[in-house]
């Protein structure tokens, strides 16, 4: 006797794998709504928080959707994350760079153009006169970050590059650059209160301190 | 920074620094942009109380809307009897053209227009989304960047459907008269199945007899069935016309299921009409409640008793208000079901079939296709009076009418019949849409049929299941009269609750992300199941 070939749209029978509440339809059928339902309740009026991991949108009224409205609600990055660049600026708002093109060495994308510049009356005498960073060509690999000798140059912005209307204007110079918190390290000649003569080496950390 | 778009960067192109352009300034957009935008923005966390008092303030806004919708109802058909009393011969016309504005042109017309956003917004819960909240009234100046709930996105699709061009494909050319038809059939009997739906009792509003019903006839439900079968000549006749395969095989689809559902949807009610008597909507929405002369007995008498409760004669056994879905609820299932494969949605969809054939409308743009659209939405309002209307007690408060109408009674110089009538079209709008909702929620719930299961669905075992029912009405109601029928109603009610909780043994039934939320002592063992039916929130 040869084997009939099943007909997939033959009724399960008995054999079948479903039972017969699961054939019989309207109680599975009731069961699926009733958990659209109460998904649509629990996110009609369930209480959002915009700022919550999704693993976090549990517990009791809690709405379920995960979904950021981007441009009004943002996620914030993880903080390791390897944001915009900026200069870091000393205490009195100058940059801490002191243009010794460690960074744009580093550079794999060669986006750092750096200019550097002297001051005749000051115990820091080097200083960037153009620093400016092209955000297109910028792979964010964080070597200039740490190239840095001085802790000039930091990716802590917690934002990415900004979208921009024209290639030129994804060039940032020094000041859009120079922003954020300043810092002060205790082996920075700013804050080193000894004689010029045994200046200490901020790579061994203070030697006098 | 898009305000900025037009300023012009300063650019050195002369002192070139080596890198091949020039460097922007601090004049420049991005490094404005830059200087404002350190750290990312946070979305503003919500307070608790603040969250709660919008959920209220905006339930308590949704339900005064529909009360106010329910007086404006009201009073517009007043206020066109009013106007139709100046001319001498009346001929009683001026109710039904003032039902018609305020029934078909207001509540179903409009309805159907937000539900077209209602069905994206509803089904974005259901699925865990958002849902469409990109449109905005961007010339109204407080609006310019408010969502609301994507209500802006129901005029973006109405001036999208207006100003498309109405293309008539050349196959269509030679039939272009039905092809022009075809939407019109379709959208027409959608509107006009309204009309025997009674939206409120026969009243006494501003001195007038009054009731918000087009049309009092004497077949109305054959009425309905008559126009529902007309809106199969739209399908049938837009995949014809258009002369295109895909289109045919959806009116082709379309036809067939609809004349099937038909014989279904016919069979199911014809249990309501032994229970009720009539075939007259208005009449089985009345014989649902209290009628208006027994309030006002029973008002009297227990003001006379000096009783705080009213006693409500209509209730079966004293507490069961008689709706229809008392006496049937094999009936109601069985008619919604239907109903939702007359509609032509899902799982009922075949004749559109998005992934397979576009359906019966592929060729039609613009309007025409928006009509096609509407209808099917109309015709899921329409659905929601008829089963309000024959099967939840149509415009009936059960167990507080005579209160109400006590209460009321004399607030701002109004009877409180007129009170009552208020609430009682406020209650049919409630249930109207509630029917919609566990339709809508159907509709998202099924992945579409076969066309080999629906026909297989529809002749063996609906049209079976709903001879029976038929046959069992008919005996008990001549054995047991109404109350035998509530007995036999809550019978099938108890079968099929105990059916759907505790009938097969529950294999591995966990819905991922729901039971690690709440409910974690039903996530294993037996129980399952039966926290499955009450909604855990």
């Amino acid at each position: 006797m040869d084997a009939k070939p099943k007909d997939e749209r033959a009724s399960p029978g008995p054999e079948s794998a479903l039972s017969f509440g699961e054939r019989f339809y309207l109680r599975e059928a009731i069961k699926g709504m009733t958990v659209l339902a109460r998904h649509f309740w629990r996110n009609l009026i369930g209480y959002r928080d915009p700022n919550t991991e999704i693993m976090d949108r549990k517990g009791p009224g809690v709405n379920l959707v995960s979904t950021i409205n981007y441009p009004e609600e943002r996620k914030e990055y993880p903080p390791g994350y390897r944001g915009m660049h900026r200069l870091v600026p000393r205490i009195d708002g100058k940059p801490r760079c002191v243009a010794c093109y460690m960074c744009a060495t580093a550079c794999p994308a060669q986006c750092i153009y750096i200019e550097a510049g002297e001051y005749d009356d000051q115990a820091i005498e080097k200083y960037p006169v153009r620093f400016e960073i092209d955000e297109l060509r910028c792979i964010v690999c964080g070597f200039c970050v740490e190239a840095c000798p001085k802790d000039a140059i930091r990716m802590d912005t917690g934002t990415h590059a900004p979208a921009v209307l024209s290639r030129p204007l994804a060039v940032f110079d020094k000041e859009a650059l120079l922003k954020g918190p300043a810092v002060e390290h205790a082996t920075d000649l700013m804050t080193y209160k000894g004689p010029l003569k045994t200046l200490p080496n901020p790579e061994r950390g203070g030697s006098g301190h | 920074m898009a305000n900025d778009t037009t300023a012009e960067p300063r650019l050195d192109v002369s002192a070139g620094p080596g890198m091949g352009f020039p460097a922007p300034t601090i004049d420049t957009p991005s490094a404005r942009l830059a200087s404002e935008d350190f750290g990312a923005a946070k979305g503003e966390k919500p307070g608790y109380g603040r969250w709660l008092a919008g959920v209220i303030a905006g339930w308590g806004a949704f339900l005064g809307f529909l009360l106010f919708m329910a007086w404006f109802f009201l009073a517009l058909t007043r206020a066109v009897m009013w106007v139709g009393d100046l001319f001498p011969m009346n001929w009683g016309l001026s109710q039904g053209i003032g039902a018609i504005f305020s029934l078909i042109l207001v509540l179903v017309m409009i309805t159907a227009t937000l539900l077209t956003m209602g069905d994206r917004k509803w089904s974005a819960l259901m699925q865990d989304r958002v849902g469409p909240n990109r449109a905005r009234f961007s010339i109204i100046p407080g609006l310019k960047n408010r969502p609301l709930r994507g209500l802006p996105h129901i005029l973006a699709d109405v001036l999208k459907m207006l100003f498309k061009e109405d293309f008539i494909p050349e196959g269509a050319w030679g039939n272009s008269f039905l092809f022009n038809l075809a939407p019109l059939m379709a959208f027409a009997p959608a509107f006009m199945l309204f009309a025997v739906v009674p939206v409120s009792p026969e009243l006494t509003f501003f001195g007038d007899r009054m009731q918000l019903q087009v049309a009092r006839i004497d077949w109305g439900i054959l009425y309905v069935f008559a126009l529902a079968s007309i809106g199969v000549f739209g399908t049938a006749l837009a995949g014809w016309t258009s002369n295109n395969k895909l289109a045919l095989l959806g009116g082709l689809r379309a036809s067939a299921q609809l004349v099937s559902y038909e014989v279904t949807l016919g069979l199911t009610l014809v249990g309501a009409f032994i229970v009720f008597g009539s075939l007259r909507l208005d009449v089985m929405a009345f014989s649902q409640g209290m009628p208006e002369n027994a309030i006002r007995t029973a008002v009297v008498l227990a003001q006379r008793a000096g009783e705080v409760l009213i006693h409500d004669d209509s209730l079966l056994f004293g507490w069961l208000p008689s709706w229809g879905m008392v006496f049937q609820p094999l009936g109601l299932i069985l008619f919604l079901v239907a109903a939702q494969a007359e509609i032509k949605r899902a799982p009922f969809d075949t004749p559109e079939g998005e992934s397979e054939i576009i359906g019966y409308f592929l060729e039609y743009s613009g309007l025409k296709s928006g009509m096609f659209l509407i209808a099917e939405y109309a015709e899921t309002v329409v659905v929601g009076g008829i089963v309000t209307t024959i099967f939840l007690g149509g415009y009936h408060l059960s167990w507080i009418e005579p209160t109400v109408m006590r209460l009321f009674d004399g607030l701002l110089q109004i009877s409180g019949f007129a009170w009552l009538a208020v609430f009682q079209v406020f209650a049919f709008i409630v249930k109207m849409l509630f029917v919609i909702w566990i339709l809508f929620v159907a509709r998202w719930a099924f992945p579409r049929f076969r066309y080999d299961q629906i026909m297989r669905l529809g002749w063996k075992m609906m049209l079976p299941v709903s001879l029976a029912n038929v046959a069992i009405t008919a005996g008990v109601f001549l054995w047991g009269g109404r109350e035998g029928m509530a007995w036999m109603g809550g019978l099938e009610w108890v079968a099929i609750i105990f059916f759907v909780a505790l009938s097969a043994k529950a294999r591995g039934e966990t819905e991922p992300g729901i039971h690690d939320a709440h409910d974690a002592p039903h996530a294993s063992g037996d129980a399952a199941p039966a926290a499955h039916t009450a909604p855990a929130h």
